[in-house]
C-alpha cells in the first residue's frame, strides 16, 4: 500500500492587474516555492510507494495548479472550492485544510512548503497541524525516508537539527531544499487530459460558515496597493581600487554585506 | 497571445520555457561559437518528451498536437535556433513520416527510441545537384534479391553528425522520374555509411549539420519506407508539416530578438533619457512586436488547421514565408537598436540575426514559397 502523503499547495497570484487580488486562468500560477515540496513527496513515494494527494483551496481556475502537480507525477488532486471560503486569511485556510485532510484520512505525511510568493504568510503549515494535533518539523531542508519514518534535516540559529520522525507527522519544506524536477510533456499529457481534479465545497467538510472564508478570518486586509520603489544610478569616480572600496562601504553602511 | 491557449498549452509553455531558461539559455552562447552539440541537454530534453512531442503514448511520445509542438519549438528556438533546429527536424521531417507511411514493424522498430531521444532523425533529400528541384536526386537504391545497394551523396543534413536514424532518398528506377524516387531508413553504423564534416555554418551552429555519403550500403528491403516511387509524396507530406516548425523557430528567434531590443532600448541611454522614448526606436519597437505578433498568428493557424484535419500546406507555406522573413527583419532591426553593441558576439543579438538568415533558404526558400502560395491563389 505505501505511503500516503498529503500536499498543500497554493495558487498564488502572479499578476495582481489594478491591484485586484483575483485568482484567474490569466493571473494565478502554482506557488514557486511549493514546487520543492511536491518534489520532496515524489521522492519519498518512489522510495516508500503509496500515493500522492494534493490538496488546494480556491477558486475554479485553481483546479490547474493542481493539473500542474499531477504534471509533475502527484496521482491525485482535491480543490476547495466554495464561495464561502473566499476572502480567508490564514486561519480560515487552515480550518478548510484541515477539515480536507481529516476527510482524507487515512494518511502519513502531510506536507506544506514554507512561504508562498504572493502573501508570504508562513502560517499555514503550522496552523493546520496545530488543528489536526500532527506532530511538524517546521523549515525541513533535508527528508531522507529511514525504516518507518523519516530523518528530517533543518538549520535553527546556526545550528543543524536532526530529527526521527515517526507517521503520521507533518513538515513544512524550504524551497531551497531540492532543485524540483522538470515537467515532461506526457505528464502533462495526461495530468490535463486523462486525470480530473476532484473539487469538495463546504458541504463536503463538514465545516460551519462560519469557520471559513471572510467569516472565518481573525484578520481583514483594510487596504492593497503597489509600492513604488525608485530606483537610482550613481557612478563612482577615482581608480579601480578606490572604486572598489568606495562600493564596499557603501553596501556595508547600508547593511546589505 | 497565451489569452488565446488552453491552460494545458500554456502549461507546456510555462515548463518548457523554465526548462529552456535554466538549461539552455546559460550554454547558448558558448554552444554557438564552438559549433557544440550539448548531449547532456539533449538527453535531459529526450526524458522530457521533447523527441517524441506528437508520438502516440502507445510508441513512447507525448501524444500531443501540433499547436503544442510548434509552442515547444518556438520556446526551444527562443533560447537556442540550433537544438530548435534539432528538435523541430527530429519530429517532423524524421520522425512523422515513419508514423505516416511506416508499417507496423517499422513503427515499433524505429519510433520508440526515436519518442525518447535516445537516438536522433535525419531528413536526406539535398544533394549537390538537387535542392529545390528535388526530382534531381540521383542517390541511387538498387533492389536485389534480399537488399537494397544504396548509394549516395546527401549535403546539409540537419541533424547529420549524431543521427542514427536516417531517411535517404534515392532512386529506385532510373527510368522513371519523378516516380522513381524511394525512401530508404538507414542506419548508422551500417558498413558504408560515412559521415562527412561539420559544415561551418553561418548561424544555427549548434546544430551538427553534415554530409552523409553511403557507399554500397546493403540495407534489408524491410527498411523500404511505403511503396516504391512513394519518395517525393513522402517527402512533401513531411515538409508541410516541417516548415510549419520552422516558422515557429523562426518565430522564436525573432522573439528573443525583440526581447533583447526591448531591454536595451528602455536601458541604453542617449541625449538624457532611453532611448525607447526616441520616436525613431519606438517606431522600430512597434514594427517589430506586431510583425512578431502576426507570424505567431500564421503559424498558430498552419497548426490548428492541421489538427482539424483541414489542408494546412497554403497556409503553413505562407506562414513559412511570413515568419522567416519577419524573423530577418525584426534581428535586424535588432541589431541596429543595439548599434555598435549590437554588431559585437558579447550580445546575443548578432547570433540571433545569423540565426534567423538560414529560415528562409532551408525547407523550401521563400521563392519556392511564393511560387506555391502563388499557384495557389491563381489556380495555375
Amino acid at each position: 500500500m505505501g505511503i500516503q502523503i498529503i500536499v498543500c499547495i497554493k495558487s498564488i497570484i502572479a499578476n495582481g492587474l489594478n491591484g485586484q487580488v483575483v485568482r484567474s486562468s490569466d493571473s494565478r500560477e502554482l506557488n514557486p516555492y511549493d514546487r520543492p515540496v511536491l518534489e520532496v513527496a515524489l521522492r519519498i513515494r518512489e522510495e516508500l510507494g503509496g500515493t500522492i494527494t494534493a490538496l488546494s483551496m480556491g477558486p475554479e481556475p485553481c483546479a490547474f495548479t493542481l493539473n500542474e502537480a499531477m504534471a509533475m507525477g502527484v496521482d491525485r488532486g482535491v480543490l476547495l472550492c466554495d464561495p464561502a471560503l473566499a476572502g480567508a486569511d490564514t486561519l480560515a485556510t487552515s480550518n478548510a485544510l484541515a477539515a480536507a485532510i481529516k476527510k482524507l484520512a487515512p494518511f502519513d505525511l502531510v506536507l506544506f512548503g514554507t512561504r508562498a510568493a504572493d502573501s508570504d504568510t508562513g502560517q499555514v503549515g503550522p496552523q493546520t497541524a496545530v488543528l489536526l494535533d500532527l506532530p511538524l518539523v517546521t523549515g525541513a531542508h533535508s527528508v531522507e525516508p529511514k525504516d518507518d519514518g523519516l530523518i528530517v534535516e533543518r538549520s535553527a540559529d546556526g545550528f543543524l537539527e536532526c530529527f526521527e520522525v515517526c507517521f503520521p507527522a507533518g513538515l513544512t519544506i524550504l524551497s531551497s531544499a531540492n532543485q524540483p524536477r522538470d515537467v515532461g510533456l506526457l505528464g502533462i499529457q495526461l495530468a490535463f487530459e486523462e486525470r480530473d481534479v476532484k473539487n469538495w465545497n463546504l458541504a463536503d467538510l463538514d465545516l460551519s460558515a462560519d469557520r471559513v472564508g471572510e467569516a472565518g478570518s481573525a484578520t481583514n486586509v483594510l487596504a492593497l496597493s503597489r509600492m513604488e520603489s525608485v530606483r537610482k544610478c550613481e557612478f563612482l569616480s577615482g581608480s579601480a581600487v578606490e572604486q572598489v572600496d568606495a562600493l564596499i562601504n557603501r553596501l556595508s553602511a547600508s547593511g546589505m554585506i | 497571445m497565451d489569452t488565446f491557449l488552453s491552460e494545458k498549452k500554456r502549461t507546456i509553455r510555462r515548463s518548457v520555457r523554465t526548462f529552456c531558461q535554466r538549461e539552455i539559455q546559460p550554454i547558448a552562447k558558448e554552444i554557438d561559437q564552438e559549433a557544440s552539440f550539448p548531449w547532456e541537454v539533449v538527453e535531459k530534453m529526450g526524458k522530457l518528451g521533447y523527441f517524441g512531442i506528437q508520438v502516440p503514448k502507445a510508441l513512447g511520445g507525448a501524444g500531443l498536437d501540433t499547436v503544442d509542438y510548434i509552442i515547444v519549438i518556438e520556446e526551444i528556438s527562443r533560447a537556442s535556433a540550433g537544438l530548435g533546429l534539432c528538435v523541430t527536424v527530429h519530429n517532423s521531417v524524421a520522425v512523422y513520416p515513419l508514423l505516416a507511411f511506416g508499417s507496423e514493424e517499422q513503427k515499433q522498430k524505429w519510433v520508440p527510441p526515436l519518442a525518447k531521444g535516445e537516438k536522433i532523425g535525419a531528413f536526406c533529400l539535398t544533394e549537390p545537384n538537387a535542392g529545390s528541384d528535388a526530382s534531381a536526386i540521383e542517390a541511387s537504391a538498387i533492389r536485389t534479391n534480399n537488399h537494397y545497394l544504396v548509394n549516395a551523396n546527401k549535403v546539409f543534413v540537419t541533424n547529420g553528425g549524431v543521427a542514427d536514424v536516417c531517411l535517404i532518398f534515392s532512386r529506385t528506377d532510373p527510368n522513371a522520374g519523378r516516380k522513381g524516387i524511394s525512401v530508404i531508413v538507414v542506419e548508422r553504423g551500417t558498413p558504408g555509411f560515412v559521415v562527412g564534416d561539420l559544415e561551418d555554418l553561418c548561424g544555427v551552429r549548434a546544430n551538427p549539420v553534415s554530409s552523409i555519403r553511403l557507399y554500397d550500403c546493403q540495407v534489408p528491403l524491410a527498411n523500404l519506407l511505403g511503396k516504391e516511387g512513394m519518395g517525393l509524396r513522402i517527402g512533401l507530406a513531411a515538409l508541410d508539416i516541417g516548415r510549419i516548425g520552422i516558422a515557429a523557430q523562426a518565430v522564436g528567434i525573432a522573439q528573443a530578438a525583440l526581447g533583447e531590443a526591448v531591454r536595451y532600448a528602455k536601458q541604453r541611454y542617449q541625449f538624457g533619457v532611453p532611448i525607447s522614448k526616441h520616436q525613431a526606436i519606438s517606431m522600430m519597437v512597434a514594427d517589430m512586436a506586431t510583425k512578431v505578433d502576426a507570424a505567431r498568428l500564421m503559424v498558430y493557424r498552419a497548426a490548428v488547421l492541421r489538427d482539424k484535419g483541414k489542408s494546412f500546406s497554403q497556409a503553413s507555406a505562407m506562414a513559412k514565408l511570413f515568419a522567416s522573413e519577419t524573423s530577418s527583419e525584426v534581428t535586424d532591426l535588432a541589431v541596429q537598436i543595439h548599434g555598435g553593441y549590437g554588431y559585437s558576439k558579447s550580445y546575443p543579438v548578432e547570433r540571433y540575426y545569423r540565426d534567423a538568415r538560414v529560415t528562409r533558404i532551408y525547407e523550401g526558400t521563400s521563392e519556392i514559397h511564393r511560387m506555391v502560395i502563388a499557384r495557389g491563389v491563381l489556380g495555375d
